[in-house]
C-alpha cells in the first residue's frame, strides 16, 4: 500500500494536481494534490471549512476550481459540468441521492438512460422488463436485496433508497464514486449494509472517495485517509500507519505533532 | 437470507403497484354501483341509447383529459383548455365554411392547437412563469382571440365528412366513442411504457432529480403542454362534429370539468403520479353524474352547484389518500 500522495501510477485512476478555489478572499482549496488508487476507499476528513465540499465540487463538475488540474491515466480532464464528470467515470452520490419519489426502482436506475424496444417497426417503447432485470442483475453483483422493485421508492428505508441511487452510479460503469456522508441519517444496521456495499465495489475495482464526520466508520471501510485543514491537504496516510488520535490532532492542529 | 430475499423479490415483482390498481378497481366500482343506483331511481338510465348517448357526450371530455393527466401529472394545470377549443373550432369552421378542405381545415385546427400549446409550455418553462398564472392568462387572452374572430357570431354547417365525426356510428359505435377510445389507449401506452411518459411522471415527481439525471425537462414541459393544445383541438373537433356549430364561447367552464375527471381518476394534484384509465372513468363518472341530473329534472344551476361539490371533494379524498404518502408532503411544500 502506497503512502503520501504519491503512488506507483499504474494502478492510480485519478490524479489531483495543485488543486485552488478561492472564493473572494478566502482560500477554500490552497494547492492540493493527492491520487486516488484502482480500488481503494480513500476517506476526506477535517472539520467544517477544511476544504472537502470544495473538493468534491470540482471532482463532481459542479464547480470548476480556479486553477490546477485534474488528471485520468495521465489524460487531463476538463471537469466544467457534472455531465464532464460522468463521461470520465467519476460519479457522485449527493446527500439529496436525486431520486424520483414517485417511481419505482428500476424506473430510478435507468431514470435518464432507458433502455428501450421497438414495437410495429417504428414505435420505440420502455423495456420495462430488461430493465427490472437489470437492475435485479446489479444489485445481486453487489450484494443488494431490493424487495419492493415495484414500490416508488418513497416507501422504501434510507439506506434502501442509497443503495438504488448508488446503483444508478454502477450502471454508467464509474471507475471513481464519490460519497457525501453515506452513512448519516442511516440506522446501525443500514449503516453496516452501506459498508459492506462500499467493500464490495472496492472488491469491483472501484475506487470511493468518502467524506465523513465519523471517524469510526472511516477507520471501518477506507484505506487511506486525506486529511483537510483551511484548504491545504495536511497529509495522506494509510489506515494501517496511524490511529484515531492521530487523525484527530491532524484535524485540529493541522499536524501529530 | 439470500434465499429468502430472493424469494421475497419474486413474490413482489409483476404486483405493479397496488395502491393504483386499487384506486382503479375502487373507481370501476363506484362506476357501476352509481349505474345500478341511478336505473332504480329512472330506468330509462340504462337504455342502451342514453348508454351511448353519455359515452358520446362524454367523449370530447375524455380526450382533452387523457393529455390533462399529463399535464396534472407534470405538477403543471392547464386552466386554458376551454378557451383554445373555442379559438381553434372558430378559426376552423370559418376555414372549412369559407372553403377551405376539410381536411386541410382539421390540419390547420390540430397544428394551431400544439402551436399554442408548445406556447404555453414555452412560457412555463422557460420563461418560468408557474403554470396556473400562465394558463390564466392564456384563457382570457385566447377566449378574447377567439370572439374578435368570430365577431361574436354563431357559426354552422359542417360538411357530412365531418359531422360524421361526431355523429356517425361504425359497426353501431359512436364514432366519437372510438375515437376517444383509441386517445386513451394511444395516452396509456404513451403515460406508462414510453420514454417521454416516464420523463413527465419524473419532472412531476422531482424535477430537479430529473434534470441531474439528464432528462431534458424544459424540452418534456414544452411538449406536454403541446400535446395538451393537440389534443383540446382534437376534442373540439369531435365537439363542434356532433353539435354542428360552434361559437366564441364555447367550452366555457370545461377545464373544471376536464381538471375534476383527472383528479377524480386519481392522479396527484402534486405531481408525478397519474393513470389515464382512472381518468377515462373519472371522466364517464362526471357525464353520468349530468346525465342523470338531467333525467331527474334536476335545475342546470343546481348543477352546477353539485359538480363544483364534486371537485371539491374529489381532491379532499385525494388529499386524504397523499397524506399516506409521507415524502409527498414535502413536494407539497415545495410548491410549484
Amino acid at each position: 500500500m502506497n503512502v503520501e500522495g504519491s503512488t506507483d501510477g499504474a494502478s492510480e485512476v485519478l490524479r489531483v494536481n495543485n488543486l485552488s478555489k478561492n472564493y473572494g478572499g478566502l482560500k477554500a482549496l490552497d494547492s492540493v494534490s493527492f491520487a486516488v488508487n484502482r480500488g481503494e476507499v480513500l476517506a476526506l476528513v477535517g472539520d467544517n471549512g477544511a476544504g472537502k465540499s470544495t473538493l468534491v465540487k470540482a471532482l463532481s463538475g459542479a464547480q470548476p476550481p480556479d486553477s490546477g488540474s485534474i488528471e485520468s491515466g495521465g489524460q487531463p480532464l476538463q471537469l466544467r459540468t457534472p455531465r464532464d464528470a460522468d463521461a470520465a467515470g467519476i460519479g457522485c452520490l449527493h446527500q439529496g441521492l436525486g431520486l424520483v419519489d414517485s417511481l419505482n426502482v428500476p424506473e430510478n436506475v435507468f431514470l435518464g438512460r432507458e433502455l428501450q424496444i421497438k414495437r410495429l417497426g417504428f414505435l420505440r417503447q420502455l423495456d420495462h422488463a430488461s430493465m427490472r432485470a437489470k437492475t435485479i442483475e446489479l444489485l445481486e453483483r453487489f450484494g443488494i436485496h431490493l424487495p419492493l422493485l415495484n414500490e416508488p421508492v418513497v416507501r422504501l428505508s434510507g439506506g434502501q433508497r442509497q443503495t438504488i441511487a448508488i446503483s444508478r452510479l454502477l450502471l454508467q460503469d464509474v471507475s471513481v464514486v464519490i460519497m457525501d456522508e453515506p452513512m448519516a441519517a442511516l440506522g446501525v444496521e443500514e449503516g453496516r449494509r452501506v459498508l459492506e456495499l462500499v467493500s464490495n465495489m472496492r472488491d469491483q475495482g472501484i475506487s470511493i472517495i468518502v467524506i465523513s464526520h465519523n471517524l469510526e466508520h472511516v477507520f471501518q471501510i477506507a484505506d487511506r485517509i486525506a486529511v483537510l485543514k483551511n484548504g491545504q491537504l495536511v497529509d495522506v496516510v494509510a489506515i494501517a500507519d496511524t490511529t484515531r488520535d492521530a487523525v484527530v490532532k491532524m484535524i485540529t492542529f493541522g499536524s501529530t505533532h | 437470507m439470500s434465499n429468502n430475499n430472493a424469494s421475497v423479490v419474486s413474490k413482489t415483482v409483476g404486483h405493479a403497484d397496488r395502491r393504483w390498481l386499487f384506486h382503479g378497481l375502487g373507481l370501476t366500482v363506484v362506476v357501476i354501483v352509481l349505474a345500478i343506483i341511478f336505473t332504480l331511481i329512472n330506468p330509462r338510465f340504462a337504455t342502451i341509447n342514453n348508454l351511448a348517448n353519455v359515452l358520446t357526450q362524454a367523449s370530447h371530455i375524455i380526450i382533452i383529459s387523457v393529455a390533462m393527466t399529463f399535464v396534472i401529472t407534470s405538477a403543471g394545470i392547464d386552466l386554458s383548455v376551454g378557451s383554445l377549443v373555442a379559438l381553434v373550432t372558430v378559426i376552423g369552421f370559418a376555414l372549412i365554411k369559407s372553403g377551405l378542405n376539410p381536411a386541410l381545415g382539421v390540419l390547420v385546427m390540430f397544428v394551431l392547437g400544439a402551436g399554442i400549446g408548445c406556447f404555453t409550455g414555452v412560457l412555463i418553462a422557460l420563461v418560468k412563469i408557474p403554470p396556473f398564472i400562465t394558463t390564466l392568462g392564456m384563457m382570457v387572452s385566447l377566449r378574447g382571440l377567439a370572439l374578435l374572430h368570430s365577431a361574436g357570431n354563431m357559426l354552422y354547417g359542417l360538411p357530412p365528412s365531418l359531422t360524421w365525426l361526431g355523429q356517425g356510428k361504425l359497426f353501431g359505435v359512436p364514432v366519437p366513442v372510438i375515437i376517444a377510445l383509441a386517445t386513451a389507449l394511444f395516452g396509456a401506452w404513451l403515460f406508462n411504457h414510453t420514454k417521454f411518459g416516464l420523463h413527465v411522471r419524473a419532472i412531476g415527481g422531482n424535477r430537479e432529480a430529473a434534470r441531474l439525471a439528464g432528462v431534458p425537462v424544459n424540452l418534456i414541459e414544452i411538449l406536454v403542454y403541446g400535446f395538451m393544445g393537440l389534443l383540446a383541438a382534437l376534442g373540439g373537433l369531435i365537439m363542434i362534429a356532433r353539435i354542428d356549430s360552434t361559437q366564441a364561447t364555447i367550452g366555457t367552464g370545461m377545464e373544471i370539468h376536464i381538471i375534476a375527471a383527472v383528479i377524480i381518476g386519481g392522479t396527484s394534484l402534486f405531481g408525478g403520479r397519474g393513470s389515464i384509465y382512472g381518468t377515462v372513468l373519472g371522466a364517464i363518472l362526471l357525464a353520468m353524474m349530468t346525465n342523470a341530473l338531467v333525467i331527474a329534472g334536476v335545475d342546470h344551476f343546481w348543477q352546477l352547484v353539485i359538480m363544483g361539490f364534486i371537485v371539491l371533494l374529489a381532491v379532499a379524498i385525494g388529499n386524504l389518500r397523499e397524506s399516506r404518502f409521507p415524502a409527498l408532503a414535502t413536494l407539497k411544500r415545495r410548491g410549484r
